[in-house]
């Protein structure tokens, strides 16, 4: 399964200056995304996110305030 | 033949300017390293400054990112939209069109298959290392992005391989110019990665004393592994230091500062090459 969809979302957000805690399905439906994408993005699940092959500058960059430093 | 007057790196990091109060004294530190390379550069009196940077995938996405790429621009973003989270005014850098654009030309002719962009915007990579050396906004700024952050990575061979190319590219323009040189980035941090904030100085240390020690092609020989593992995810910036490294080889170099400094999340060295 490609992230590239994954990594898509995120960096419309980052492009857009987004910084967020979450990115529910109401944001997601023009994305193919798996179901452990969509709730790995509605939790802010940032292991999950690096796992599913989001690239780590957009994880950084959208969920900033959910990191603990 | 045109001259290199001056060549330089530093890390580069949101936090130096994004939250100022932040590790005071480490700070200090680290910033009057910046301003002794700001007033080297002015006293070299260059012309223009190339420098090697690498885009944090905001110009450059999944569906067309290239390995390497020249800005030739009349301006540069440095920053726009992020300059409200940066805490740095919005602005424009001047670019170096035509010198951009011969580049990229001679490149091409050379085997170096450059990516070209006329319009770039740019967060911390070029727009904090500017806002401390070059506050007037004058110089003018030919970019020269390498993929650092989404691999696969073109190898730091390849990033030598190409210093070496603009050391000659340099070395064929008319004799009136004085080309600086710069690089940012590096050195080790974890970001965006489940450790992230750890740094590595132990290993910093060994990329600054090898740089000291006139010995930078022996960061060309590093790999990918190497790298993330000693360096992390973020040390992978290095190759913007080994093209400036391979554009002047042999030279030692003086470390102006090294913090690691953990409320920036990044190893901080900045080093100034005695030419």
């Amino acid at each position: 399964m490609s992230d590239y969809q994954l990594n898509r979302v995120l960096y419309e957000k980052a492009r857009a200056h987004k910084m967020v805690d979450s990115i529910g399905p109401d944001e997601l439906a023009d994305y193919e995304l798996t179901a452990e994408e969509r709730a790995a993005l509605a939790e802010g699940d940032l292991e999950a996110l690096f796992r599913l092959g989001a690239n780590p500058y957009l994880i950084r960059r959208v969920f900033r305030h959910k990191f603990a430093v | 033949m045109a001259t290199i007057v001056a060549a330089c790196m530093t890390s580069h990091a949101p936090n130096m300017t994004a939250t100022p109060a932040a590790a005071p004294a480490q700070r200090k530190r680290f910033l009057a390293g910046l301003e002794e390379m700001r007033r080297r550069l002015v006293a070299a009196r260059p012309d223009l400054v190339v420098m090697f940077v690498n885009d944090h995938v905001q110009n450059f996405f999944y569906d067309n990112l290239p390995a390497y790429c020249v800005g030739v621009g009349d301006k540069h973003w440095a920053p726009r939209g992020a300059a409200g989270f940066l805490k740095i005014p919005e602005r424009q850098v001047p670019g170096a069109s035509d010198w951009g654009k011969a580049l990229l030309a001679t490149g091409l002719e050379a085997g170096f298959d450059l990516a070209v962009s006329h319009d770039l915007e740019f967060w911390d990579d070029v727009s904090v290392p500017a806002h401390f050396l070059m506050p007037e906004g004058t110089l003018p700024i030919v970019p020269v992005l390498t993929n650092c952050v989404a691999p696969p990575l073109p190898t730091p061979k390849r990033s030598w391989a190409l210093g070496g190319f603009v050391r000659r590219f340099i070395e064929g323009r008319p004799a009136h110019e004085r080309i600086a040189l710069l690089a940012t980035g590096g050195i080790s941090h974890w970001i965006g990665v489940p450790n992230t904030g750890h740094i590595n100085p132990e290993w910093d240390r060994w990329v600054l004393d090898t740089i000291a020690e006139g010995q930078g092609e022996e960061l060309a020989a590093l790999t990918w592994s190497q790298i993330e593992r000693d360096g992390g995810n973020g040390g992978q910036e290095i190759r913007n230091w080994i093209s400036v490294l391979a554009a002047v080889p042999g030279v030692k170099g003086e470390i102006l500062t090294y913090e690691p400094v953990k409320e920036w999340l990044t190893g901080c060295g900045a080093v100034w090459m005695q030419l």
